[in-house]
């Protein structure tokens, strides 16, 4: 492989290096730069994380070859400003409070950045259109452009730079003031180490063999030939565990490597550490692994039914978790009521998406205390769980929090830092690990898909007088969260409304699909699609308006929920209220009106998305002129 | 990943050809890479190691850009960005900087070709519609004892299927030349699952020219994508169009025409609904923009659709 000799100019300063053939410029800047401002976040020019300025035009580092940089200027986030300092966009950031998990940040800045340079003068419609190449996954996006925006404003004198001083809270009076998130200038700046920024000293790099299958036996595994390749500095697999191999948030059913079988399509198999990632894949592709497929079940009411494929012996019935939840008599509601209306819902799994892929760095300190750095949302059990699977004393392991790049509930699961921690101990040098987005879509878990049956007996004037809710959730391959997801989705299911009689079962299950686990609202957007759907569907059917029939059944201060909690205070009369007043809603029962309807087309609702706003401010500037 | 043990930058076509020459069977050629790098990662091709890649941006012959009255001429390795930054371009081919707009997002259309583009030729592309509705003919070279042989054709004759053209081994997309489209009104109707870096599901480009008063059609191209396994020029439809009004009559009734080409592998109901919503939306939008006459317009159909 003859290295490519490249002469270009970055943030200013000439360099002239060598670089592999094969590197993108997004890796040369990152590995043999160190300018780890710009991040990885898809690898396939999705997201914007990676851009940088190529000759004064914004690309994406991670599309580009390096040889393609030959002669070029190239500027980074880290040209932005001064150690120190921020220039005036990431003021506006950090102002604004852009910035959330921040591994967005600097690609957002960079091409907030491109567009003021092009256009200084660009609405916030052409703003949106111009950062239309980056993807931001806490924000919702509305703080960001609200940045670009102040920014343009005080770079054109509208508004005055006086504006980004810092307003001082009183002591403890935070709630409603204009307090700076303090680490948001790491994040403008790009200077904040994210795991997969984090170097060491002969650092190896980690790379794991997934498995293909969605349940099979391995027969075996050979991993001699990847053992004895040159840069190869450890293989591991099961074997390799040394103490009680299995972790989990409930049950400790996920061993650290597929142990006798895979379950899911993605299931680490073995992993590998060399000098470099292309030795390390080379080797994965030298691991032979004899697979004997088994009998696999996708679905979730077929695997509850008798004879389904088995996940794990422990749960015959492949059930991991059932609540049931029990008030008055279903019958006798059923009996009372007016009408009874039955549905069916389902939710897809939901991939979190957060844009720093999942990333960690392992060593074993001097004093032999095994050291993992990662994202992780769940450091302190995590320790302890990996304490017993290395069988070491919890003083011999040390986990340390990096910053999350994103988590939504997505990096609670340790479903990698058990083979950093096995790679470090067994070659004696830090490891490094990043996954790919791909990688990350298809081991890590999902949003619980479900499915929900849901019949509810109701009196002509709307009240509810029963509700019977039977929710299925696929928990794939491993319990994870599964339990406590469908433990709130039981408590959640009958909404804030007061209902007399009500039967609620929820189930999680295994399946040899991709594992569902922690996400947002944690089962109750399940129930709470069922649910409320459903009272729009009884709206329609018995004449009420959506709103109306809330409020008929709507909890007030002080009510007892369905598994008895007393409330003190209920702010969903004011909810109602609010959003109705937002949405503009015409009252009535929800009926199609088609095009009579007069709540579109008004101020503060958005037209359908296009694109264009760059030609019709040109054409306004053309007017003007 | 994209492994490979060369990388070149060849500087003109005899050195491009001649390095193909000696990797025989090893290389691939590559322009932008914008759609290169992605499909050497999982769920496409995967890791792929490809011994030798040749990249053919700086060579001049792919940069050329020239112009005259009928006809521009425009390299392979031009990047989708020039329609939108260059304004002799807009003028010249009225339908590219609004194809341009909804091609990727500003950053990969800086380094996306339209020769790329076109080699590519996925039934989803959004340049290759637009060129065919300004009657785009692709220039094709190779080196044959040492000769440079160049022949053109159509196109629209030169996309077989996906991911098929008649490039043959060892040959080159050098240039693009189309119509140059002055005075025109250019429209580029698209949808897809998200506004930027979105594959279309459906295209549509459009160019119009009125006649003096600014009342009549008097020369009408569209050309669709995304419907079927390559993009298709509305040829039919235009002759029914050319020489007459803005009627609402006669744009519905054009509206329906292509519905029987939708050939595509998923959702034919729907694509035959936005074929006819885009078909209106493209008429009325590129003969707005060519200066139609106030009042011209069915106002309905302006209302519904511009």
């Amino acid at each position: 492989m003859p290295d490519i000799r490249l002469e270009a100019t970055i943030n200013g300063r000439k360099i002239a290096r060598n670089a592999k053939p094969h590197q993108r410029l997004l890796d040369f800047l990152r590995d043999d730069l160190n300018l780890t401002g710009n991040k990885e976040g898809c690898g396939a020019g999705e997201c914007g994380t990676c851009s940088v300025f190529v000759d004064g035009v914004l690309m994406k580092s991670c599309l580009l070859p390096v040889a393609k940089a030959q002669g070029a200027q190239i500027d980074t986030i880290e040209s932005l400003a001064k150690t120190g300092e921020l220039s005036v966009l990431q003021k506006a950031f950090h102002k604004a409070g852009a910035s959330q998990c921040g591994y967005c940040i600097p690609g957002m800045v960079m091409a907030a950045t491109a567009a003021l340079r092009t256009n200084p003068f660009a609405d916030r419609e052409e703003i949106k259109e111009r950062l239309g190449g980056n993807i931001c996954r806490c924000t919702g996006y509305q703080k960001i452009f609200d940045a670009v925006e102040m920014a343009r404003d005080v770079l054109n004198g509208r508004l005055p730079a006086s504006i980004f001083a810092e307003v001082e809270a009183e002591q403890g009076d935070y709630i409603g003031k204009d307090v700076r998130s303090i680490d948001a200038p790491s994040k403008v700046t790009g200077r904040l180490k994210y795991a997969g920024d984090m170097t060491m000293p002969a650092m190896l790099h980690v790379q794991v063999l997934r498995s293909s299958h969605p349940h099979a036996r391995i027969v075996s595994i050979d991993t001699t030939a990847a053992e004895t390749m040159a840069g190869v500095e450890g293989v591991i697999t099961s074997a390799d565990v040394p103490g009680e191999d299995g972790f989990g948030v409930i049950v400790n059913d996920q061993p650290v490597m597929a142990r006798g079988k895979v379950r899911y399509v993605g299931e680490a198999v073995a992993a590998v550490a060399a000098e470099d990632e292309v030795t390390a894949k080379r080797a994965l592709a030298a691991i032979k692994v004899v697979y004997e497929p088994l009998t696999a079940v996708f679905d979730p009411d077929e695997a509850m039914r008798p004879g389904a494929p088995v996940l794990h012996d422990y749960a015959p019935d492949n059930i991991t978790k059932h609540i049931p939840i029990r008030v008055g008599d279903v019958e006798k509601g059923f009996a009372e009521s007016d009408v009874v209306i039955e549905q069916t819902y389902s939710t897809q799994p939901i991939e979190h998406a957060y844009l720093e892929p999942e990333a960690g760095l392992a060593y074993v300190d001097p004093d032999g205390v095994v050291t993992i750095v990662s994202p992780d949302q769940n450091i302190t059990h995590h320790r302890h769980m990996l304490a017993r699977i290395i069988a070491k004393p919890i003083a011999k392991v040390r986990f340390i929090m990096s910053p999350v790049g994103g988590g939504f509930g997505g990096k609670t699961d340790m479903i990698y830092q058990g083979m950093l921690a096995l790679l470090a101990m067994k070659t004696q040098r830090p490891v490094r690990l990043v996954f790919t987005r791909e990688e990350s879509f298809i081991s890590t878990a999902k949003r619980h898909p479900s499915r929900t049956r849901l019949r509810m007996g109701l009196m002509r004037n709307g009240r509810i007088r029963v509700f019977e809710m039977t929710m299925v959730c696929d928990g794939g391959a491993y319990c994870m969260s599964t339990g406590n997801v469908v433990h709130k989705a039981a408590v959640l299911a009958a909404g804030p409304y007061v209902v007399p009689n009500i039967k609620i079962d929820t189930y999680g299950v295994y399946t040899n699909n991709t594992p569902s686990g922690a996400f947002r609202s944690f089962g109750a957007l399940q129930a709470a699609f069922a649910t409320e759907s459903h009272l729009d569907i009884c709206a329609e059917r018995l004449g009420l308006d959506p709103f109306q029939i809330r409020r008929i059944n709507a909890m007030h201060d002080g009510a007892v929920t369905h598994t008895r909690q007393q409330l003190g205070s209920v702010s969903l009369s004011r909810v109602l209220d609010a959003a109705e007043k937002a949405s503009g809603w015409e009252a009535g029962a929800p009926v199609s009106r088609g095009d009579r309807r007069s709540d579109l087309n008004r101020d503060g609702i958005r037209p359908p998305c296009g694109l264009g706003a760059r030609f019709a401010a040109a054409d306004k500037r053309e007017a003007a002129e | 990943m994209l492994i490979c043990e060369e990388y070149l930058t060849p500087g003109s076509l005899d050195e491009a050809f001649a390095a193909m020459e000696r990797h025989r069977g090893r290389y691939r050629v590559v322009a932008g890479c914008t759609d290169t790098l992605p499909w050497a990662r999982e769920g496409r091709a995967g890791d792929m190691e490809i011994p030798v890649l040749i990249d053919v941006v700086r060579i001049p012959d792919l940069r050329e850009l020239r112009t005259d009255d009928r006809r521009v001429r425009l390299g392979a390795a031009t990047p989708i960005q020039r329609f939108l930054d260059d304004p002799m371009l807009a003028h010249a081919l009225p339908c590219m900087p609004r194809c341009a707009v909804w091609f990727a997002d500003d950053q990969i259309r800086a380094q996306a070709t339209i020769g790329g583009n076109i080699v590519n030729a996925s039934p989803a592309a959004d340049a290759t519609p637009a060129l065919i509705a300004h009657d785009a003919d692709v220039e094709l070279a190779k080196s044959t004892g040492g000769k440079l042989v160049r022949r053109s054709m159509k196109l629209d004759q030169f996309v077989t299927g996906p991911n098929r053209t008649h490039l043959e081994d060892g040959e080159l997309l050098v240039a693009v030349e189309c119509d140059a489209l002055p005075g025109y009104g250019g429209s580029f109707e698209k949808v897809g699952h998200r506004r930027s870096l979105v594959i279309s599901v459906v295209c549509l480009a459009t160019l119009v020219k009125l006649d003096a008063q600014r009342r009549r059609f008097e020369d009408v191209r569209l050309a669709l994508g995304g419907i079927g396994p390559v993009p298709r020029r509305l040829t039919d439809v235009e002759t029914f169009l050319r020489d007459g009004p803005l009627s609402a009559a006669r744009l519905e009734e054009a509206a329906d025409m292509p519905a029987s080409l939708v050939a595509s592998r998923t959702r034919q109901a729907y694509r035959r609904d936005v074929v006819r919503g885009f078909m209106l939306r493209g008429l009325i939008n590129a003969a707005r923009r060519a200066g139609a006459d106030a009042g011209a317009l069915p106002p309905e159909l302006e209302a519904a659709y511009a």
